[in-house]
């Protein structure tokens, strides 16, 4: 197919890198560079992907196609090629990872080597989990993104480390391997692993083995008990990485697989599982709330923003789809920016805990204006891109009952809450004590990680319908039948407000 | 250029100061920090002038359009676009907001020099202009929203400036929580408007709106109302005005008197066909605007700092505003608004003057015969005290006693009760504001004055001085844009975009004149009564006054404590248990598994990394190899 070589390119180049660094004898700082290089161009392919992607296309729309045929009897191929949305949460991962690559370029990790070549699989696993199209290419993947952070967060960690990766170990791993034993009873039952040529499966017991994985590595309430000590103990950049773009493949295949493979299983448990992200949204925003240390905050805000990106992908309707899509951008880079500036602040101040940081904008006006900015696009002032995300979200799932909107609405003021309190325990008032006068202002290499963050962040903000506009649109209004971009044909009731009751395949 | 065109730059000409500012960052000297923040608000202030011209040379019916950049945020078949709305209620209120902006923004040159992040400052303020014409001209209601959110985070920004104060950190975070409350439910009644007419464009959803059945029409009405009395500061939403006077006084002049707290009535007044099909939420509009006024008004006789009572007289007078647009006399409820962006920053900006030169002193307690040593802002406080209280020839008498007649008109039980509200208001007015001119102004100098007063620095510079005056004369002679029984320029103006629901009489104007200047007098009366002739004694304080009426403990015992008591009693019984009952488990069960991660050393580590990503390209290779 055309332009396949896209896609394996966007596989294939970090992990070349990865090897690269892990075999060729580099400095440290060597190291760090080719692999902030190596992502950097990534992020081009990507712009050429995206641009060869034709939105046009209404049918057959996995495109950048690529396949070659693994085991003809099982029905096993190396299939990848890229949806409409999928190829945004590719363009997240690229910018991210190389945000938090240059962020450990700049404080200097130890064991280079083995920490960039760890990063460069981590990117490969997550663009391969994204581009999959075959079920146990995705499984390979969604597992070459996992161990580079078992690694990650068990070497680099903080103090509790160890614990911490035992946990996100276990969680994880019951995930994964619920998530494999459906995969293989899918791909034998059907007698292909093919994503795009297998038909649906209307099995309830195969649909909940790949949930178990994505509710896990979401988090989604009450599946979260790796969240807290993970997030507190991986480095920064790391923490930024598992929450703001590890999170969106479990939101991705929440999206692509439980809800457009599993039409009718995903109707039978649509309303449990927006039920739990609807707990989830309102438990994470109070224990954001109380949450003693800023990543606590940005911790727990994540497990509300997941939920609230669940309450759009199980809304099954265009507004919920385009709306958990932007937001997942959005959340992608706010989380990963905001556990940077963390990291940044704990540098400065030896702790993240509020009771002993205060007063941090006086004097420091860069570190108090890219604060500033990311909190308030996090907690969804009007007219920011957040905003657009959770209003699109909270606009589809109000046609699957009010009273979800509603539960939204508590959450958006909720978010003010959390964010507000997090902005002035750290910038206003009365200096901390683990504040000294020395505490320096962002610095010029420290604003060059973040400013393109904010500065995507803004433009997105300024135009959300870029990504709204490119992921799911409607074709045709007749007969109640209408043409996603992504090629899936949907039946909708349009007596009071349209309404997908159905996803059939074209 | 078509009045379009001009509205776009009227728009965007802000928001690039803004940008400009927080770019130049040091680069930019304070001075010029403050020159481009004012240049950008003129600038705007100046198309918004020729855009007003452009449109009066069009005929009535032709005036109203709507220019769409881009499609702003889309779903299926929603399209929302990044669209302004050109026609006489939203040049009305770019005219104002722009004007009244510009002169205040100006002042600030004056007032804030010397501060140390004057230009965090000017780019806030201009970041709030811009705002604020985004709520105003935004094309639909997600626009209008949009706005509406980024004039409570300026609002945010503004009130707590002064960040080091925890009394205005947490006024700011006040503000921008209980504004949220407001943003929820003016979303929820776009979400309820989206479903049920798939559009948030005024025209198209307006007319659909007929379509829907009474109980979704009075839910959209609620929610818009409920972010409309948390943006004007009506009760049950108010108490955070007061505590945002913890901003620099020219925020409080620009913010939280001329403009944004008025944005409710605007809301009103713009989707006026939908309040409509709600009237009882139309008339619930009105009642809360009622009472509010009063209710203000009382707190307002007790208070002791100057900018709160002015704080309160802003509450009461936008209670007046809800009043009119609640009744249906769209144009007096907007002409209201005009006149009062006029007088209350007036009185706001002749406070900082006073603030200014007793070294950031606000309690009325501690001040006294000022006239003598300020006798231009005395001129200027006095005049927008008078137009305050509504006697004529001054604009508060033209704009505030057509309300008071719409309610004479309305009639029925309900007509008379906001009526004796109102007129019960008046009354109060010229109580509390000249109590306010008496005890600052008038009688004892207090010993602090001496002590403080700069006879060199004296009233300030021209900067300060000559943005009053300009507010002066317009608090003076806006009233006569509208004369009962003579002319009425607001009226037909804004007639194509909001007719109004009611026609007032000169019987019931001249009714409503005669009694409301009668009250204010008797009000000015009594206070001079007390305070100057000192022949009564000052009232006893009424605890429920002191307390305003017990609002604030209310909320902190209703909202506040079982929103924390909920988040720990969260953790206590579930958190902790989820996370640490997982850790004693693993711990239990698989310590093998952890031993095995403790041997993981670093030099091993790049080992796995590297059988894993070798084994992984091994993989990919032999297969992509013999396809």
């Amino acid at each position: 197919m055309a332009n396949g070589w896209l896609t394996d390119t966007l596989i294939l180049l970090p992990l070349g890198g990865a090897i690269f660094i892990a075999i060729a004898p580099l400095p440290r700082l060597a190291a760090g560079l080719v692999a902030l290089a190596v992502s950097l161009v990534e992020i081009a392919f990507w712009g050429g992907a995206l641009s060869a992607f034709d939105y046009r296309a209404g049918a057959g729309s996995v495109q950048l196609q690529d396949t070659t045929t693994w085991f003809g009897d099982l029905g096993i191929s190396y299939h990848v090629g890229f949806t409409g949305f999928a190829i945004w949460l590719v363009g997240l991962s690229a910018v991210g990872m190389t945000a938090a690559i240059a962020y450990a370029v700049w404080v200097g990790r130890e064991h280079a080597r083995a920490y960039f070549a760890s990063m460069l699989l981590l990117t490969t696993g997550l663009v391969g989990v994204f581009a999959a199209q075959d079920y146990l290419v995705f499984y390979v993947f969604w597992e070459a993104m996992l161990i580079p952070l078992y690694v990650l967060v068990g070497v680099w960690g903080g103090p509790g480390r160890l614990r911490a990766t035992l946990m996100f170990f276990i969680y994880t791993m019951a995930g994964s391997l619920l998530m494999l034993a459906s995969i293989i009873v899918l791909g034998v039952s059907q007698g292909s692993f093919d994503m795009v040529t297998a038909g649906y499966s209307g099995s309830n017991w195969i649909f909940l083995g790949f949930i178990a994985a994505f509710v896990v590595k979401a988090p989604i309430f009450p599946f979260h008990g790796w969240l807290p000590d993970t997030y507190r103990e991986a480095p920064a950049e790391v923490a930024g990485v598992l929450s703001g773009l590890v999170s969106k493949a479990a939101a991705y295949g929440f999206l692509y697989i439980a809800v457009l493979h599993f039409p009718d299983p995903a109707r039978n448990f649509r309303t449990p599982i927006i039920v739990l992200a609807a707990i989830g949204l309102i438990y994470g925003s109070l224990l954001a709330f109380r949450a003693p240390y800023i990543r606590g905050v940005v911790a727990y805000s994540s497990l509300a923003q997941m939920g609230l990106i669940t309450f759009g992908l199980f809304a099954t309707n265009l507004a919920g789809f385009n709306g958990a899509v932007l937001q997942m951008v959005n959340h992608g880079l706010i989380s990963l920016g905001m556990f940077m500036l963390a990291g940044l602040v704990e540098l400065r101040a030896g702790t993240g805990r509020f009771d002993r940081l205060g007063g941090m904008a006086k004097g420091r006006p860069v570190l108090a204006t890219v604060l500033m900015t990311l909190g308030i696009i996090a907690l969804a002032v009007p007219g920011s891109s957040n905003f657009a995300g959770e209003f699109l979200i909270l606009t589809g799932v109000f046609k699957s009952g009010w009273g979800w909107s509603v539960v939204g609405a508590i959450a958006i003021v909720l978010a003010a809450m959390y964010m507000l309190r997090l902005i002035s325990a750290v910038l206003h008032q009365s200096r901390g004590s683990a504040v000294s006068d020395s505490a320096r202002d962002l610095r010029l290499g420290e604003l060059a990680l973040l400013a393109p963050i904010v500065v995507i962040l803004i433009f997105f903000s300024a135009w959300p319908a870029a990504i709204t506009d490119h992921t799911f649109q409607q074709r045709s209004s007749t007969n109640g039948l209408s043409t996603l971009s992504d090629g899936h044909v949907v039946q909708r009731s349009c007596g009071t407000g349209c309404q997908i009751v159905e996803l059939v395949r074209p | 250029m078509t009045e379009i065109t001009t509205s776009w730059i009227c728009l965007f000409a802000p928001l690039a100061g803004a940008a400009l500012i927080t770019l130049g960052g040091n680069q930019l000297s304070r001075r010029a920090a403050g020159v481009i923040s004012t240049g950008s608000v003129f600038v705007a202030f100046a198309a918004a002038v020729v855009a007003f011209s452009t449109m009066l040379t069009r005929a009535p019916s032709d005036r109203s359009h709507v220019s769409t950049a881009w499609t702003w945020l889309s779903a299926g078949n929603i399209h929302f676009g990044l669209s302004v709305i050109v026609d006489p209620l939203s040049m009305f209120m770019m005219l104002v907001v722009s004007g009244v902006g510009g002169l205040i923004v100006a002042y600030s040159i004056g007032y804030m020099h010397g501060d140390d992040e004057e230009r965090r400052y000017f780019a806030y303020m201009a970041l709030f202009v811009f705002s604020m014409l985004m709520l105003v001209q935004g094309g639909n209601l997600i626009l209008l929203l949009a706005g509406w959110g980024l004039v409570g985070l300026s609002s945010y920004l503004l009130i707590g400036f002064w960040h080091e104060r925890p009394s205005a950190v947490a006024a700011a975070k006040k503000a921008f929580v209980m504004n949220a409350i407001g943003d929820a439910t003016f979303a929820l009644a776009l979400f309820l408007l989206i479903a049920k007419t798939g559009t948030l464009d005024y025209g198209l959803a307006f007319s659909k709106a007929h379509g829907l059945s009474q109980t979704v029409t009075i839910l959209i009405a609620l929610g818009l109302l409920g972010g409309a009395v948390a943006k004007s500061a009506q009760l049950p939403l108010h108490t955070w005005l007061p505590d945002a006077m913890e901003g620099p006084t020219p925020v409080s002049a620009l913010i939280h008197a001329a403009t944004m707290v008025t944005a409710g009535v605007y809301l009103i007044a713009r989707t006026a066909p939908i309040f409509q099909l709600a009237s009882s939420v139309q008339d619930t509009a009105a009642a809360l605007g009622a009472v509010t006024l009063v209710v203000a008004g009382l707190i307002a006789l007790v208070q002791t700092d100057i900018k709160r009572v002015i704080a309160y007289s802003t509450m009461s007078q936008i209670g007046y505003m809800f009043l009119g647009v609640g009744l249906g006399a769209y144009a007096s409820g907007m002409f209201h608004l005009m006149t009062h962006a006029f007088f209350k920053a007036l009185l706001f900006l002749a406070a900082g003057v006073v603030i200014h030169a007793l070294a950031g002193e606000q309690d009325i307690r501690r001040m006294g015969g000022l006239r003598a040593l300020m006798p231009k802002t005395y001129v200027f406080f006095l005049v927008g005290a008078l137009s305050l209280v509504g006697l004529p020839p001054f604009s508060g008498f033209f704009s505030k006693d057509p309300i008071i007649a719409a309610a004479i008109a309305r009639g029925g039980a309900f007509g008379y009760v906001m009526f004796a509200l109102a007129i019960a208001g008046t009354l109060l007015t010229g109580l509390y504001t000249f109590r306010l001119v008496f005890r600052v102004f008038h009688g004892q100098r207090d010993t602090f004055v001496d002590e403080t007063f700069d006879t060199h620095h004296g009233e300030g510079p021209l900067v300060m001085l000559v943005p009053v005056g300009v507010l002066a004369v317009g608090a003076t002679l806006a009233g006569w844009l509208q004369v009962p029984g003579g002319w009425a320029g607001v009226s037909n103006w804004l007639k194509p975009a909001v007719p109004p629901l009611i026609e007032t009489t000169n019987t019931q104007e001249a009714v409503a004149s005669i009694v409301s200047v009668a009250l204010g007098l008797v009000g000015l009366g009594v206070a001079w009564w007390i305070y100057v002739a000192r022949r009564l004694p000052a009232p006893a304080a009424v605890p429920a006054f002191e307390k305003k009426f017990w609002f604030d403990e209310l909320y902190d015992a209703v909202f506040y404590k079982p929103a924390v008591a909920s988040a720990k009693l969260l953790y206590a019984l579930v958190e902790g248990p989820l996370v640490g009952g997982t850790i004693a488990g693993i711990a239990e069960t698989v310590r093998g598994l952890g031993s095995g991660t403790r041997r993981l050393q670093t030099g091993l580590v790049r080992t796995y990394v590297l059988a894993l990503a070798a084994s992984l390209a091994v993989l990919f290779v032999v297969f992509i190899a013999v396809r």
